[in-house]
């Protein structure tokens, strides 16, 4: 099938194009170079004026594994009230289920396709719970999906730094689990604060030793950090850090960022990270101090976990926060477990609302650390779906990020005492198309280490959007004219019109086999199930599709 | 003769992973667990009818298929149920009572909805196996003792010296209830009386409440549940256990409720965890599968299209009543609750299955983790495993069977609806 699109304006800034019309042929499941005069495509899509990029990917969004499924089960009324029919295709019935803040799998591929996006990834996947995550990835269609291993709250990895067994063997524990679970990044939640938790700890700070193996949050850090640059995995250490949600915790960021000591390091949802302690309540934004060290640090980059208003529900492996965040949740339900001597997961239901004060802020606090980072390369468009509001919120957010008018309007709207603690009412700045390109398209392929995503030139996936370019950047990124999933046409004016199913993304760096003994032993003694009964294997991703690989290549801390 | 060492067991829930099987010419027959399920379970012969049956004659498959696709595509209310299915066979149920229309159960499901109503409305405070095994200094067991159901959760997952317990010492109270002599047996001097085991007449929900009670600082010094409250208190990690398809009694939803109140008033400053246990042929998968194809759980049926739940009406002995077709799949177990039903019965199983009356048509399956791989989740809920098949006897999955049917069901029309796309 060869497919052209004609005209269009392409925004393609992986391979320098900002706009430029020019043609763009689409050969099977990939993009291609034009074919010469002689060519005569099947299909041909006359999108003159239109604004053409690669499909959008969502670095961090929760969409599958147990905490989702317990977050679906909690919000039954939700659920009740959001019930959706499939559409018949074919021999398909797609996008069919329930749910806004926890859609079923067929509707949240569904939602993602109908706006432009093409991938998303779970960014919490535990060890224990991983087989289900890769059973609800392969549940979702339309788009490609991956698993970030969460690692730094499981007992053997603490008990490795505990005795001292050295930075190789913790290099080839981590690269082992990326294998067994077939993982494409690994993911640090609350540095030891999980574990701390289930010895009855209620806080820990980042330079406090944990209970039972005297580690720090610090050295679960660099070690993991040290872990991920050395094993050469494409994705930096994907880092939540320490006392989320806790007002002051902007201090405990940027002392996390001096623990990085110039490792890669991947911050994510930093708007929960960054609130100061300053004026009456005690409750203000940290995110210009933030925003400052980000820019100056070229070797961070951040996700921000805006937050919208609205009813969501927020589901974690951080029991630790989540249970200080359990007397808020609306309605007043909220679960919470530990999990396999692994980590954990805290579900609890919140409303933010925009006459809340704290809650006024947080919006604030994600829209000035978007407009204060200065390089789009290094912040991504994320609400920490489902934490701070559902992904579908995206396309009202990325109108707040391009219109500055229309920003400064709903600034008016919130609790009068907000503004006056951030400094959004004064940033000007307007995000332009060719930023948002970078910060949902190029930047994020980049930073995963997917080589063929995120752009156009020949070669690549053939994932392509097709927006009208409308003044008002909320209807124009709601509704996408066309979408191409792997070549396929899938959404038309805003509507599906055929099934299509993505790929899981992994890693694979090798390791010394000595390793797999000492994690035996550890399943044996512990764990209570054989080793092999956990590991992964192949034919079991995607009904037998097997995973898509991406290349770690070794490398030495300078 | 081939030897199969740590094969994994599908069948209570508790998902152990090292029985050791036996197979040759006639065959697969498991070494002795002490499980009477696994031992029962796992012992299968060769050589077994794969017939399918119409009104008890012997068709093909591809007769079957097309009379059951003829029988569901005519129903005007379908029932798909039993449900006993690793999740790719869950998942094409789901599929097909989406294209038709019909409510979907487990056989064993009441269990589970006693504790998914109190999630559901409240939340809860849980914890998983491996926690239990490693860091549980005192397990206080409510109801009946768990290991009726799940037979060898003593043996392995608290007999075991726990890693995090200093002195590696533990205790296990049973509370409204008694261990069984197997259990008495496996943990000897760990178990505690807790002086309300039940046998005087009390009923669960009161003990429970008078331990609460207890935990408010409400009952009187010598009555035995302030001392246990006490014990609770000072637990570093107490986890209370329950099987609630255990319980009898009305309203055994009150008495999780109770317990989930419990864990939390202690959990606040000490920890404590619950963990319900219910789970048996994939019952737990079942529901996980349903949660995230639909985004509620099992007793959904679709309405216009769009997923409906309702836990009491779409209960599948309530829906029996109604149903003019009933699609029953017990893929794990040769064996069927008693159910009446004036519909057609199309039944999934395995062909070792005696059933009167006779359906109107079997089509025989095979059992995962025997015949063929398969999926199922822990009673815990978290843990995900994968059964691989033993031995080829010529039986299709669920999901193939399944997978037929929607095929079947889509031929007349894919070239009609295609052209819309």
């Amino acid at each position: 099938m060869l497919t052209k699109l004609t005209g269009g304006r392409l925004f393609d800034p992986a391979n320098g194009r900002h706009g430029e019309v020019e043609d763009l042929w689409l050969h099977d499941d990939r993009v291609v170079a034009d074919p010469g005069p002689g060519a005569i495509p099947d299909a041909v899509h006359d999108v003159t004026g239109k604004v053409v990029m690669a499909g959008a990917i969502d670095i961090h969004s929760h969409i599958a594994g147990g905490k989702v499924n317990l977050a679906r089960l909690l919000m039954g009324e939700e659920h009740e009230q959001h019930r959706f029919a499939g559409h018949a295709c074919g021999c398909d019935r797609i996008g069919g289920g329930s749910g806004i803040a926890t859609p079923s799998t067929h509707t949240t591929g569904a939602r993602y396709i109908e706006m432009g996006f093409t991938a998303a990834f779970e960014p919490a996947m535990l060890g224990s719970n991983a087989r289900h995550a890769h059973l609800e990835m392969s549940d979702i269609p339309y788009i490609d999906t991956g698993g970030y291993l969460v690692l730094g709250n499981d007992d053997f990895l603490l008990d490795l730094i505990a005795t001292n067994a050295g930075q190789a063997a913790v290099n080839d524990y981590v690269a082992w689990m990326l294998t067994a679970t077939q993982s494409l990044a690994v993911k640090v939640v609350n540095p030891g604060g999980i574990n701390a938790f289930k010895f009855n700890a209620r806080t820990l700070d980042l330079d406090e030793a944990g209970p039972h193996y005297g580690v720090t949050p610090r050295s679960v850090l660099t070690v993991l950090a040290r872990a991920v640059y050395e094993l050469g995995l494409p994705h930096p250490l994907h880092v939540h850090g320490c006392n989320l949600g806790v007002p002051g915790n902007v201090a405990t960021t940027l002392d996390t960022i001096q623990a990085a000591s110039g490792l890669p390091m991947h911050m994510t949802h930093i708007q929960f990270h960054s609130y100061d302690t300053a004026g009456d309540r005690k409750f203000s934004s940290g995110a210009a101090a933030l925003a400052e060290a980000i820019n100056r640090t070229p070797t961070l980059s951040v996700d921000i976990g805006q937050v919208m208003f609205g009813q969501t529900v927020t589901a974690s492996a951080d029991t630790m926060a989540q249970r200080h965040t359990a007397p808020l949740a609306h309605p007043r339900k909220w679960l919470a477990m530990d999990i396999e001597c692994d980590a954990g997961c805290g579900v609890v239901p919140f409303r933010y609302r925009d006459k809340s004060y704290v809650n006024a802020l947080q919006w604030a606090i994600g829209l000035e650390l978007f407009l204060l980072l200065d390089d789009p390369w290094r912040v991504f468009l994320t609400t920490d779906h489902p934490n701070g509001a559902p992904f579908t919120f995206y396309p009202e957010l990325i109108r707040l990020l391009m219109d500055r008018d229309y920003r400064l309007a709903k600034l008016a709207e919130i609790h009068p005492d907000a503004p006056a603690n951030t400094t959004l009412g004064s940033i000007a700045r307007e995000y332009t198309l060719a930023e948002i390109a970078v910060m949902t398209r190029a930047a994020p392929a980049r930073i995963l280490g997917l080589a063929d995503r995120g752009h156009l030139a020949p070669g690549a996936s053939a994932d392509v959007t097709v927006y009208s370019d409308l003044p008002d950047r909320r209807a124009m990124f709601e509704r996408p004219d066309l979408v191409f999933k792997s070549g396929r046409l899938v959404v038309r004016d805003g509507a599906l019109v055929a099934m299509a199913r993505g790929c899981t993304h992994v890693v694979r760096p090798g390791f010394d086999d000595l390793i797999e003994r000492r994690i035996a032993r550890h399943f044996d003694e512990r764990i209570g199930l054989p080793i092999k009964h956990f590991r992964i294997r192949d034919a079991e991703i995607r009904h037998g599709a097997g995973p898509q690989l991406h290349p770690c290549r070794r490398r030495e801390v300078p | 003769m081939t030897f199969h060492p740590d094969t994994l067991c599908p069948f209570c829930g508790l998902g152990c992973g090292d029985i050791a099987i036996d197979r040759d010419e006639s065959g697969i027959v498991p070494r002795p667990t002490g499980c009477p399920q696994a031992d029962r379970l796992f012992r299968r012969s060769a050589v077994v009818p794969t017939d399918a049956r119409m009104s008890g004659a012997a068709v093909s498959c591809d007769v079957a298929i097309a009379e059951a696709v003829r029988l569901l595509g005519a129903s005007r209310a379908p029932l798909i149920a039993g449900l006993a299915a690793d999740v790719d066979g869950v998942l094409a149920a789901l599929s097909l009572a989406e294209r038709i229309g019909a409510t979907v159960d487990h056989e064993r499901s009441d269990a589970l909805f006693r504790n998914l109503t109190v999630l559901r409305r409240f939340g809860w405070s849980v914890t998983t196996l491996a926690e239990l095994r490693n860091r549980c200094d005192l397990v206080l067991v409510a109801g009946p003792d768990p290991a009726a159901a799940f037979p060898r959760l003593w043996e392995r997952w608290v007999a075991p010296e726990p890693a995090f317990v200093p002195g590696g010492a533990r205790s296990v109270v049973f509370l409204g209830g008694q261990p069984l002599p197997e259990t008495v047996q496996c943990l000897g001097s760990r178990i505690e009386e807790s002086g309300l085991d039940g046998s005087a007449g009390q009923d669960l929900a009161s003990i429970v409440g008078r331990l609460r009670t207890a935990l408010a600082g409400r009952t009187a010094e010598d009555d035995p549940m302030t001392a246990l409250a006490a014990r609770l208190r000072a637990a570093r990690y107490a986890v209370v256990i329950w099987a609630a398809g255990l319980f009898d009694g009305p309203q055994p939803d009150l008495i999780v409720e109770g317990l989930v109140r419990l864990v939390r008033s202690v959990d606040g400053t000490t920890r404590c965890a619950g963990l319900p246990l219910s789970g048996a042929d994939n019952l737990i998968g079942a529901n996980q599968a349903c949660g995230w194809r639909t985004g509620f759980p099992l007793r959904t049926g679709f309405d216009g299209g769009a997923p409906l739940h309702d836990p009491e009406r779409f209960a599948w002995q309530a829906r029996l009543r109604d149903a003019d077709v009933t699609l029953w799949v017990s893929a794990f177990r040769p064996e069927i609750p008693p159910f009446t039903t004036d519909g057609a019965v199309i039944m999934l199983a395995p062909p070792e299955m005696a059933v009167t009356p006779e359906p109107a048509l079997f089509i025989p399956v095979g059992t995962p983790g025997i015949d063929h791989g398969g999926d199922v989740f822990r009673a815990d809920s978290v843990v995900a495993l994968h059964a691989d098949g033993l031995i080829d006897r010529g039986l299709p999955s669920v999901a193939d069977v399944i997978g037929r049917m929607l095929m079947a069901l889509d031929q007349p029309t894919t070239v009609k609806e295609a052209a819309g796309c």
